[in-house]
């Protein structure tokens, strides 16, 4: 049975080659608001709840802060039944795209009229 | 004195077969589980989210590094050029649409100012590539 050596050859050569080029990894896509050219653009008037992308890798909505688990339901709550509120998501410089894309699924999520973003040197607080 | 009865000799044959069973199974699995997927030449660390748009096919991928450049294709580039360059290296069609793919350690306002750049070069959507999980 010598004829089996060279097809364990090559199914050895094979499974060798898909273990290393498949990929188990499971990339998902999230399409997201362009921002606004400038932040003077965005409405800042009281029908704006704004999620703060804090530099410490933390986040806020209006001021509390909020865990990036907690912000899809705390945001609900604070936009309640006023679904004409618009959703401005303000990035502080030193802030990470995981908060930004988990703000983004946020405001999605939540209902809001409509979402803007930004980038601010640093949020007033 | 005890005798014990000599084992046949085995012929070689046989116990290769359940090594060829096993790499067979290892080799269908790796053919039905893995994905394919043409090598990037910047390795990057997905941020992790739980919505999935399902957009498929999409034509361009920027990736942004963890130290905020923006690579496109082979060409690396600063987030604020990158809208620019994007239009003029794919054209006006191929740029409606544009993937990104942002380090977890990368500057936050790099991806948005790369944002603001394809907005301003006309594109019309910007996704962004997460990994599954929370």
């Amino acid at each position: 049975m010598a004829s089996l050596t060279p097809l364990i050859d090559v199914v050895f050569l094979l499974l060798i080659f898909f273990m290393l080029t498949t990929s188990f990894l499971q990339t998902q896509s999230l399409a997201v608001v362009t921002p606004a050219p400038s932040v003077d653009e965005l409405p800042t008037d009281a029908r704006v709840i704004e999620i703060w992308l804090l530099g410490d890798d933390t986040i806020a909505i209006d001021g509390q802060p909020v865990t990036r688990e907690a912000l899809t339901e705390s945001l609900k709550q604070a936009i309640g039944e006023r679904t004409d509120l618009t959703v401005t998501i303000l990035a502080e410089k030193g802030s990470k795209p995981q908060a930004l894309s988990a703000a983004s699924a946020a405001a999605r999520q939540s209902g809001a009229k409509s979402v803007g973003t930004a980038r601010v040197e640093r949020i007033a607080r | 004195m005890i005798e014990f009865d000599q084992e046949p000799p085995r012929r070689q044959f046989e116990t290769l077969i359940p090594l060829i069973n096993v790499v067979f199974l290892l080799l269908i699995f790796f053919l039905l589980a893995g994905t394919m997927q043409p090598a990037e030449n910047v390795a990057v660390s997905l941020p992790k989210g739980a919505l999935n748009d399902k957009e498929r096919d999409l034509p361009s991928t920027l990736i942004v590094e963890a130290d905020g450049f923006v690579w496109l294709g082979d060409r690396v580039m600063d987030a604020r050029l990158a809208g620019h360059f994007v239009k003029q290296h794919l054209g006006e069609e191929g740029a409606r649409r544009v993937a990104v793919k942002a380090d977890r350690d990368a500057p936050a306002e790099a991806v948005l100012e790369l944002m603001e750049g394809l907005r301003e070069a006309g594109v019309e959507q910007v996704t962004l590539l997460t990994e599954r999980g929370s």
